[in-house]
């Protein structure tokens, strides 16, 4: 059997997605966003993004927190309804909110329409923002994934219960609208090989991934 | 946004285009003859003069299956199939016959040369067989082979079944659940354990298969089913199928009274009879075929 093309579909954890809000919206703001991109794989000898792509909504409920709910559209194309599902809390931030720290906890849901499997993640990003005065914002942080099952198929143990990810991104726009690119280190702490997909990570851990997302806020 | 939200279930339901199924089988490299020892693309590994197989010793012929024409290639003597013993080689997912001929060969010459007959098949889709791969057809197709091999006077207690990677599929299947015949010994040589453990693999996360796939190939419990005397090859630094995931999952799940491991030390997939060594790789199929 050669890996070549092999489950190229399925990547680390199935249809990621970037940071959704990095900082709250204003108290009854609201937000629609998408964005593409996944983990790197080596495809016939080059470097490609698995392209994922999801939707989201965004509300502020108040200055400090947003609420949001997506919907992962390559997982759909699949027969799978995939949403998070979460909220962005202002943990701190300076008198100006220029500089801030924000917390993302969120919860993964995903069914599969052929046998009713389904699966519940939850999630943790937590990242911390600079942004200037043109509206551009940088910002760094680290994803946690969180898997609930202790047995993987054949019951046999499930090595890796809790996923770390560095992230990174860079955001800017004008007036509603705002372009964001992310990148992400997933899961370093895990060996990408022997695998059925070619991931790209350093020192042959994880999966470093690249994601463009495009928000419209009114 | 009421709107929106009703979508979302009317898209759920519409949902079905994309599936992982058909990347099972690569077919990438199309023939239009075999060409056998002529043939010249990528191999595992090509063999030495010394395990020429002789024309008269080599036949190439159909079968059908499911209402297809499909290829197959025996090694040995087909006027001694009532006889003699018979080595069903159930081939990997690339391509055709020709890739996997140099393997062939080397069975031929098992416990020394045309010991035992050797019979191959490309399953529908591969090679010239006609049709499309389905997991069905998998098995159809090696059953379909059996019945010829039962037509020419095998007994099951001469049949031993070998299957290599995705080859795995067809050869616990039918050890487990018979069919026209049922296989007396099952090797298997970097078998995978199902598609839940790839989906499994590949996600990180307990993912289950149904999410990106429709197969339902479940080597790891078909072999609980499998009370035939069983031999697994696998090599250490398998970089596909996991020896620790697959492999193993799959040797320890045998409940039969006789079972054994080779775990090669170094090798890739796709690597045990180079990695042993051709003589030592024989060995380790002729000592279990003769146990």
């Amino acid at each position: 059997m050669q890996r070549v093309i092999l489950f190229i579909g399925i990547a680390w954890l199935f249809s990621c997605s970037p940071v959704r809000m990095v900082k709250p919206l204003e108290k009854g703001e609201q937000a629609l966003g998408g964005n593409i991109g996944g983990p790197l794989i080596e495809f016939a000898g080059a470097p490609i993004t698995i392209p994922y792509t999801s939707a989201f909504y965004a509300k502020g409920l108040s200055e400090k927190t947003t609420v949001f709910g997506s919907l992962h559209l390559t997982a759909l194309s699949f027969g799978v309804f995939q949403t998070d599902i979460g909220l962005c809390q202002q943990l701190w931030a300076n008198h100006n909110k220029t500089l801030g720290l924000t917390a993302n906890p969120a919860f993964h849901f995903a069914i599969d329409r052929w046998e009713r499997n389904a699966r519940f993640w939850p999630q943790l990003d937590i990242q911390l923002y600079k942004e200037f005065k043109n509206k551009q914002l940088i910002y760094a942080g680290v994803g946690n994934w969180i898997e609930l099952k202790n047995t993987r198929p054949h019951n046999e143990l499930q090595p890796q219960f809790w996923f770390v990810s560095p992230q990174a991104g860079f955001k800017w726009g004008k007036n509603k609208w705002v372009y964001g690119f992310e990148s992400k280190w997933l899961a370093p702490g895990v060996a990408n090989t022997p695998n059925v997909v070619d991931y790209i990570g350093m020192n042959d851990k994880g999966a470093l991934s690249l994601y463009f997302n495009l928000i419209k806020k009114f | 946004m009421k709107k929106l939200l009703l979508l979302i279930p009317i898209l759920f339901a519409q949902s079905a285009c994309l599936r992982l199924d058909s990347n099972l089988y690569n077919l990438s490299d199309k023939i239009t003859e075999y060409k056998w020892d002529n043939y010249t693309g990528l191999q595992d590994f090509k063999l030495d003069n010394s395990y020429n197989i002789a024309d008269s010793m080599h036949t190439t012929f159909t079968i059908s299956s499911g209402g297809s024409k499909i290829y197959a290639t025996y090694l040995g003597s087909i006027s001694r199939i009532a006889t003699d013993t018979v080595i069903l080689y159930c081939h990997g997912n690339k391509w055709h016959m020709d890739f996997y001929w140099q393997r062939a060969k080397l069975l031929a010459h098992t416990n020394g040369k045309h010991t035992y007959g050797v019979l191959m098949l490309d399953y529908r889709g591969y090679g010239l067989s006609e049709g499309e791969p389905t997991e069905a057809g998998l098995y159809e197709d090696v059953d379909a082979a059996m019945q010829w091999l039962k037509s020419n006077g095998l007994t099951n207690n001469r049949l031993i079944i070998y299957g290599f990677s995705m080859g795995s599929a067809p050869s616990t299947e039918l050890a487990a659940n018979p069919r026209s015949m049922r296989p007396y010994k099952l090797l298997l040589e970097a078998p995978f354990a199902s598609s839940a453990v790839m989906a499994a693999d590949g996600a990180g996360l307990n993912m289950p298969a149904s999410f990106v796939t429709n197969l339902k190939i479940d080597n790891a419990e078909e072999i609980k089913k499998v009370q035939q005397d069983f031999c697994w090859i696998h090599g250490t630094n398998d970089n596909f199928l996991n020896i620790k995931t697959h492999g193993e999952v799959v040797y320890k799940n045998h409940t039969g009274v006789y079972k054994e491991a080779h775990r090669i030390n170094g090798a890739g997939h796709g690597e045990v009879p180079v990695a042993a060594g051709f003589g030592p790789y024989l060995k380790i199929v002729g000592d279990f075929i003769r146990r």
